[in-house]
């Protein structure tokens, strides 16, 4: 196992479109989140221009939602397209450079190189978790101070969440850049899956004059991104009526694990009938 | 002789085509043993089937007397078709790759750039790398951790003079060493240069095998004219170890199964009342006698 990391690892580290990738899904994370920051408190400045009684600054850094709203930024569709690109890029790499040849040719088995890919799936997801639950730890100590600390743990389990998304996601990308085994057509269906073709499903098969089941929530983009539904803004949500997400659910989870484990699988059993 | 690869009957068909068919065959320790045939005869396919890239629809094949296995893999260096590596990595850091694959430690990474003359572009990544360089790039690979079999694939194929003959020289430098080497090659040149054993193949079926001194040791032709032509095609059939005669534009080719000189025919003939005009031993083409092999099977 330590082998098929070192072997990814030297393949990643040096690769200039990898940190890229990495590069633009920080910068949009933090791009959006401030702009739904700014936005949330220019729509209550307004506001407050006609009320008696003002609403006070809406901060969303603080204990425990800021894990809610930093898993929820973090894991929708625009940003978390990035991660799921690097994934397409790394193996269908191996079919541009025919790479995934030589490796079996030099005496790595099929199953090890496809695990080897789950692996860096893995180790992606957790290091990206964890660079991000730090984070949010210290936006949360900084805004709140440490009168707030000891409630921090309330909300990890949005993390951990967010954990189970990313590497779902990126076993959907993987298993979309296996198939195809070409870079710029997975990219660009796995994109216009995920970013229209599949909100516009969403839509109408929400729409409830047209179906009356509960279908649209198996989508499978959908079930991901959906783990933390709403950011965790307590007065917005009231005002909407929505009702307080306060965990996420583990059945929710069970969803996109379900379309994961399914499409590895495929993945394995195609591998093991085609010619390299 | 040890026996390192053994093939039986090994067959595999894409859709209607036959591309290897009933192939069998053994390869012993030390050998250099080439496999011979045009385009299309099969030779990717079976080397393919050899290193588990396709599985065979018929037969079997063993290595060092071992049903094939990732193990057994890793004591083959092999260079298939194009060099194959990560554009944006480096010449080292794509054999420490391939080094960690193998589970060889890093000890000849520069032993096996130096021979293959890529030691100062060692940091210098694949993308920058000529046809040449990229194609000696993979041999040094297929050498990584001294494997005890080198599997080449026209490995000369698309190089320009200078590249064909370094490839040759670390070839034999290799076989030197007492390595067995599997080569493919649609160049009967190629082969004869290198190998000492050799199996043509055409259209998925083994033709010939044997020593490539055996292959090659069929009689040439000798060319032959009289002003008396009837006379002259008479005669010659009494020459012992006559065989057959082609005629054309007034000259005769004549073929014997056995080493014969121009001298003894010309004596011979003198003595039956022939009087030659023209007397020449014809020396074949290596082409033209692989040429010759192919079509002998409909």
């Amino acid at each position: 196992m330590i082998k098929m990391l070192r072997i990814e690892f030297k393949k990643i580290l040096t690769y200039r479109t990898f940190w890229i990738l990495i590069g633009l899904y920080f910068t949009f994370l933090a791009a959006g989140i401030l702009l739904a920051e700014f936005m949330i408190n220019h729509m209550v400045n307004n506001i407050n221009q006609r009320l008696p009684i003002p609403f006070p600054h809406v901060a969303i850094y603080y204990f425990p939602d800021v894990w809610q709203n930093v898993a929820f930024f973090a894991s929708i569709r625009y940003v978390l397209i990035f991660p799921a690109i690097i994934m397409i890029i790394l193996i269908t790499n191996e079919f541009t450079y025919k790479t995934i040849r030589q490796n079996v040719i030099n005496g790595m088995s099929k199953t090890e190189f496809l695990l080897s890919k789950l692996l860096i799936i893995l180790l992606i997801s957790l290091v990206m978790t964890v660079v991000l639950t730090a984070g949010s730890f210290f936006i949360g100590l900084f805004h709140s101070g440490f009168s707030e600390v000891n409630f921090f743990t309330k909300g990890l389990p949005f993390m951990a969440g967010f954990f189970v998304s990313l590497i779902c996601y990126m076993v959907y990308a993987f298993f979309c850049g296996f198939m195809l085994r070409n870079t710029g057509l997975a990219i660009a269906i796995f994109t216009l899956y995920s970013l229209i073709i599949e909100p516009v499903l969403y839509f109408f098969l929400r729409a409830p004059f047209l179906f009356k089941n509960t279908i649209y929530t198996y989508l499978p983009v959908n079930t991901v991104i959906r783990l933390a539904e709403y950011p965790a803004i307590p007065m917005l949500k009231k005002m909407m009526g929505l009702e307080l997400q306060s965990n996420v659910s583990f059945t929710a989870c069970l969803i996109p694990v379900a379309y994961a484990v399914a499409m590895t699988g495929i993945v394995f059993w195609v591998m093991k009938k085609k010619d390299l | 002789m040890e026996t390192i690869l053994s093939v039986v009957k090994l067959s595999k068909s894409f859709g209607r085509i036959r591309a290897v068919n009933q192939l069998s065959f053994e390869v012993g320790k030390g050998q250099v043993f080439g496999i011979l045939g045009p385009n299309g005869s099969g030779k990717t396919t079976t080397l393919s089937m050899l290193l588990d890239l396709i599985p065979p629809q018929n037969g079997e094949f063993s290595w060092f007397g071992q049903p094939p296995s990732k193990e057994s893999r890793k004591r083959i260096g092999s260079v298939i078709e194009s060099p194959n590596f990560f554009p944006y990595l480096d010449a080292v850091t794509n054999l420490k790759i391939v080094a960690d694959i193998k589970d060889k430690p890093y000890d000849d990474i520069d032993e096996v750039l130096e021979l293959a003359g890529l030691y100062e572009r060692r940091f210098s990544k694949f993308r920058t790398f000529s046809f040449g360089m990229r194609q000696r790039l993979a041999i040094a690979s297929a050498l990584l951790g001294k494997p005890e079999v080198m599997i080449l694939d026209e490995p000369t194929n698309g190089l320009d003079p200078q590249g064909i003959a370094q490839i040759r020289d670390i070839i034999a430098m290799v076989a030197s060493r007492g390595t067995t080497i599997l080569l493919a090659s649609h160049l009967l040149d190629e082969v004869q240069k290198i190998c000492n054993y050799v199996l043509v193949l055409r259209k998925g079926i083994m033709l010939f095998s044997g020593n490539v001194s055996e292959v090659l040791a069929i009689s040439d032709s000798i060319e032959m004219a009289s002003a008396d032509m009837p006379g002259l095609k008479t005669a010659v059939k009494e020459i012992a170890g006559y065989t057959s005669t082609i005629e054309t534009n007034g000259l005769i080719q004549v073929h014997f199964d056995r080493n014969i000189n121009t001298s003894e025919i010309n004596s011979f003939l003198y003595s039956k009342g022939v009087v030659l005009s023209h007397l020449s031993e014809k020396k074949r083409s290596l082409e033209q006698h692989f040429l010759e092999l192919l079509q002998d099977t409909p």
